[in-house]
């Protein structure tokens, strides 16, 4: 008998399907047009194709959120990410900043400090000294020169500090009689030098540094909770 | 084949009215435009997802997913029907929270009889026609999750939502031939636990 062998089932469903392979089968086409059993498979399985096609959309078991929540700031974020990425390295330098201008400003109080304790009353002496009236001064000129050259020594080591960059070359050289006069001037004027050190500057520069970090992510980097 | 994901059964979402402009706004990086799509989408998404994992909380997962990647591949969109567009990208999402769960099984699989979600209102014109047409996919759906995995997401993703058999191969990963035959033993499978209802096919 002629349906007695049936196609596989596969391949009648294959062709529920209009798969190509299928459809140009001419044995397949013609078993199943001379088979009841076989067409009614086919047409079965393409009624559930369609009914399967015709499921409807279901409603979400929850509310969804629709938008990402990561995407709520991206300008935000984005200055958010680079106050981040930079806090670290600016404050580093701000606290190397404010660490260079505390020794800078701190040293020659302290190098003053240290002198004055090393030197006894010689400082006193040389203020003594230069506080008594210059015809005094020029009668006494060895005696005096001789303080002047002890008191330049004591300031000496200050303006060579490093830190002060208070005119060292010409300290060093100020071996010559006539610019004792002048090195008397600055050891008599402490505060001349500080007015100018740039080192309260480098002080003041690294705390803003490290305040304006700090301010910045704060305001920028969303916290938690 | 066909994309049959082309044209949209009448139960499912439509196009929006006037979705080409509200996709160009999206595309454009307006929120509220991309917002009134997934709005507009998200039953589809979930419906899928949710014939793919069986699981209302994983589908809801999936399908959160599907939103983030598709907000931020928006750009990339190049034309055809949106749903399809967004269907893919759900697909694969729900087949990545299928494949973590195959890889750490840590629930039993839900009965098949059990969860089965709630099924829109079709409508009152022919009340009896309607009543024959929510119990036929009611019983569609009870039939899909008693298939085996293999098969039911060759089917769901095929038979269900029109993806052709090379999207279908490569979404799991599997053989052409592979997958052709899960389509056929899954849809034969659906015939005998369907076969006591096939009035319901006639109505």
């Amino acid at each position: 008998m002629l349906n007695q062998n049936h196609p596989d089932d596969e391949r009648l469903s294959a062709l529920a399907s209009d798969d190509v392979d299928a459809t140009t089968d001419t044995g397949l086409m013609a078993h199943v047009s001379s088979c009841g059993q076989c067409t009614q498979l086919v047409s079965e399985l393409g009624m559930l194709r369609v009914a399967l096609g015709d499921l409807p959309d279901l409603r979400p078991s929850r509310p969804l959120q629709l938008l990402p929540p990561v995407e709520a700031d991206r300008g935000v974020d984005r200055l958010g990410g680079w106050a981040r990425r930079f806090f670290a390295p600016v404050v580093a330098a701000g606290a190397a900043l404010a660490l260079v201008g505390t020794v800078g400003t701190a040293a020659p109080v302290l190098d003053q400090m240290a002198s004055g304790g090393a030197d006894g009353g010689g400082d006193s002496a040389a203020i003594q000294e230069f506080a008594e009236p210059a015809a005094s001064a020029a009668s006494e000129e060895p005696a005096t020169l001789d303080v002047g050259a002890e008191s330049f020594g004591s300031d000496g080591d200050v303006a060579a500090s490093p830190l002060t960059g208070q005119k060292s070359p010409e300290a060093r050289d100020n071996g010559a009689p006539a610019d004792q006069e002048n090195a008397r001037g600055e050891a008599l004027a402490p505060s001349t030098p500080d007015e100018r050190s740039p080192w309260p500057m480098v002080l003041f520069t690294g705390v803003a540094l490290m305040v304006a970090a700090a301010g910045l992510r704060w305001i920028l980097v969303p916290r938690a909770g | 084949m066909a994309d049959a994901l082309e044209k949209t059964p009448a139960h499912r979402t439509q196009p929006l009215p006037d979705e080409a402009a509200v996709i160009a706004r999206a595309t454009s990086g307006e929120r509220t435009a991309f917002a009134q799509l997934m709005e507009h989408y998200q039953s589809a998404c979930y419906g899928l997802a949710w014939r793919l994992l069986r699981d209302p909380d994983q589908a809801a997962d999936a399908t959160q997913d599907a939103f983030i990647h598709a907000y931020k591949a928006i750009g990339s969109y190049r034309g055809g029907l949106f749903r399809s567009w967004l269907l893919r990208i759900t697909a694969n999402a729900s087949y990545d929270i299928m494949r973590r769960a195959q890889r750490r099984p840590s629930s039993p699989l839900p009965d098949p009889d059990e969860g089965a979600p709630e099924l829109p209102d079709l409508g009152a014109v022919n009340p009896l026609a309607e009543a024959t047409k929510s119990e036929l996919y009611r019983q569609l759906e009870v039939a899909l999750r008693r298939l085996p995995e293999d098969q039911r997401t060759a089917v769901v993703l095929c038979d269900v939502y029109g993806m052709d058999y090379n999207e279908v191969a490569s979404m799991t990963q599997s053989a052409l031939g592979t997958v052709k035959s899960r389509i056929h033993r899954g849809r034969l499978r659906l015939r005998e636990l369907l076969a006591d209802h096939r009035e319901l096919f006639n109505g």
